[in-house]
């Protein structure tokens, strides 16, 4: 786990890694031109800044040290002391011993003693003229044998980061179609080198994949602060807890998600915690209790928010969606609970009558919706009426690469991203129903309704023709997808493969159609478009008969 | 309206640690300059509402970027950081305008005060 400790820690370090080697230049130079102003004030600065870095990291033998040397760096710039006499060898001790400290700090070793370098230095400061024999020091031979040392951290700019990623996306497509051609040919030192090949960039690929992780705790360590704020404002009591923080997530992903949880917080503790007065008038503890957790699940990450508040109120929000005439009276009366939850996530729904300062002027969940969509990613929601509500948002590990699953449809390759997709299905028409016009598949209990993807895609905004069961023949090859808790079966001609594929932004005009939330180029060369499960959903709500 | 703020330091440490206390008190930070040239260029083009100006920088005085900005930017809040040691600057930085001086190494709480009492005034001096 990294904790803002240990990335404070980290950064310490590899600053004062970095400003030990620059002031070993600067005073090698110094000592030859012991005029040279630019190489007086670096160290002055440089020993100005570990100063005050060791103090705040609480390293305070460093802190003494460098306040010693910056003091007579100090005097050396103001003409009151020169750099020459027996001065020249202590502060170059000094330097050195600072690089000791800091490997000390390193390596978690005591730090050496430094009572004679700092007696040394404060009567220097006093403006005596020490002793030649107990100012030398003379270098030992660990001193003489020294290892040159870099810093083993390296600041990266994440758009380096991005491009990198971009060139191992197009590397993998190059790879795929190696393969592809190595069978086709059947030279078996060409299928050799293409196995290589295949590992060398599966490998880059999660190496680079890799290098852009970080704890999901660099940004669940900012809530605590947020609570407290947001809790103060809304005159609740809430105590946070959080788990999970070093499970690893793209940066960018933590980056995209900060606002969509920034939300869900400040929601739940404006609308789902009672007031202290509320909560012992239904027996609970006057305190809230809001968690924020992190777990991995396959390839996924999980991050749950959950709070122990009112729960959500089912009829409230059948009302509430029947009054803003998203449903039908008659409709809202029919949906199921994972249905009403995800009406929470339209466009201007908030069931809060009194919007409060801090849960967000009207803004509803449809902002956590489209952040999380925007990552191919998921969000659930669980409540109990009184007891609580927990929103899961489920999140790729990384951006570029996905599971998908590919199909055949009319001889053309389609793509659908597993993240949406529940479960695979062959099913003979015999075990389909026909209701009110519509296929339905019983799937764990559960009917689903399916649809054709031939017709579905047709290019027309028409009513979908209501359904027969003549135009089945055989077992049908059915594809169960899933979005904000609404499942629709998809028929389509012949299910390929599972495989790792590469997404690229489609190009315009074919854009236009929000259908398609990508292409994908596979080995054999074909392009594949990759199917938006949330947009085809929408289509079939619209086009249903 | 978030306050914005401008952090001017030569080390990322310290940057580091002032942006994260200053964003998750609610600020906006709006850039972190390492030098007086980056200090400058993102004074003039972001207009913060308060600058953190650390008074030993590489390539010129905290005391020459705070008169260069003073004179821009009149109305901008300027608190001085430093380590101990630099009093004489820090007395000279509030001379010629600063609001309030941080000295190193500071306590979360110290910045917040001093950083919101400085927002507030109308040119009084606070200092810690």
């Amino acid at each position: 786990m990294k904790s803002r400790e240990q990335e404070y820690r980290e950064i310490f370090l590899a600053e004062a890694l970095e400003a030990y080697d620059a002031m070993s230049q600067h005073i090698s130079v110094l000592e030859k031109k012991p005029d040279d102003e630019a190489a007086l004030h670096e160290l002055f600065r440089l020993m100005h800044n570990l100063k005050a870095n060791a103090r705040a990291m609480g390293f305070a033998e460093v802190g003494e040290l460098a306040h010693r040397m910056e003091t007579i760096f100090g005097l050396i710039r103001s003409k009151e002391r020169a750099f020459s006499g027996s001065l020249v060898p202590v502060m170059f001790d000094g330097v050195d011993t600072m690089g000791s400290m800091i490997r000390a700090v390193n390596e978690n070793q005591p730090f050496p003693d430094v009572s004679t370098l700092l007696e040394n230095l404060d009567r220097l400061v006093s403006g005596e003229e020490l002793q030649v024999e107990t100012a030398v020091v003379v270098p030992s031979d660990e001193d003489a044998n020294r290892k040159l040392e870099l810093s083993d951290l390296v600041y990266i700019q994440i758009k380096k980061l991005d491009h990198l990623l971009n060139l191992v996306g197009e590397l993998i497509i190059d790879r795929d179609r190696v393969l592809t051609l190595s069978q086709e040919i059947g030279d078996p030192a060409l299928a050799n080198v293409a196995a290589h090949l295949s590992r060398l960039a599966d490998d880059l690929q999660y190496s680079v994949m890799d290098a852009r992780l970080v704890g999901v705790g660099t940004l669940f360590n900012k809530f605590p602060r947020v609570v407290r704020d947001v809790a103060t404002a809304e005159q609740k009591e809430v105590e946070l807890s959080i788990s999970g923080q070093d499970i690893q997530i793209d940066r960018n992903i933590l980056q995209i998600i900060t606002d969509a949880l920034l939300h869900l917080v400040r929601n739940a503790i404006g609308h789902g915690m009672e007031t202290p007065a509320e909560r012992r008038k239904a027996g609970k503890t006057p305190e809230g209790h809001l968690s924020l957790s992190a777990q991995t699940e396959r390839d996924d990450v999980l991050i749950r928010i959950s709070d122990d508040g009112r729960g959500i109120d089912v009829e409230a929000v059948r009302r509430k969606a029947v009054q803003r005439g998203q449903v039908s009276a008659e409709v809202a009366s029919r949906l199921s609970e994972g249905e009403v939850y995800a009406l929470l996530f339209e466009a201007g729904f908030s069931t809060a009558d009194q919007v409060t300062e801090i849960s967000g002027r009207g803004v509803g969940l449809d902002v956590v919706k489209l952040a999380i969509d925007s990552l191919g990613g998921q969000v659930r929601v669980e409540s109990r009426l009184g007891e609580g509500t927990t929103f899961t948002l489920v999140l790729p590990t990384s951006i570029a690469v996905k599971g998908a699953l590919l199909f055949e449809l009319e001889e053309h390759s389609y793509a659908l991203p597993l993240m949406h997709t529940d479960s695979v299905v062959s099913l003979w028409p015999e075990h389909l129903n026909i209701v009110g016009g519509m296929l339905l598949a019983e799937i764990q209990g559960e009917n689903v309704p399916v649809v054709s993807l031939r017709e579905l895609l047709s290019d027309t905004d028409d009513t979908l023709v209501p359904a027969s069961k003549d135009t089945l023949v055989g077992r049908q090859d059915i594809i169960i997808t899933n979005y904000n808790s609404r499942k629709l079966g998809l028929i389509v001609d012949r299910f390929l493969r599972q495989q790792d594929i590469v997404i690229k932004p489609v190009s315009q005009p074919l854009d236009m159609i929000d259908l398609f939330g990508g292409v994908t180029l596979l080995g054999s060369g074909q392009v594949c478009l990759v199917l938006d499960v949330p947009a085809l959903t929408r289509l079939f709500l619209a086009r249903r008969p | 309206m978030k306050n914005r703020i401008l952090i001017v330091d030569d080390s990322f440490y310290m940057r580091t640690m002032l942006k994260n206390m200053l964003t998750d008190a609610g600020y906006d930070v709006v850039g972190e300059a390492a030098n007086g040239q980056q200090a400058r260029e993102m004074a003039f083009e972001f207009k913060p509402d308060l600058i953190t100006l650390d008074v030993i920088l590489p390539d010129n005085t905290g005391l020459e970027v705070l008169k260069d900005i003073r004179q821009e930017l009149p109305d901008v809040k300027i608190v001085m950081c430093s380590a101990v040691g630099q009093e004489i600057i820090v007395n000279e930085a509030l001379e010629s305008g600063a609001s309030a001086y941080i000295v190193k190494p500071f306590s979360e709480d110290k910045v917040l005060e001093i950083v919101s009492t400085a927002l507030q005034s109308d040119g009084d001096e606070a200092s810690a």
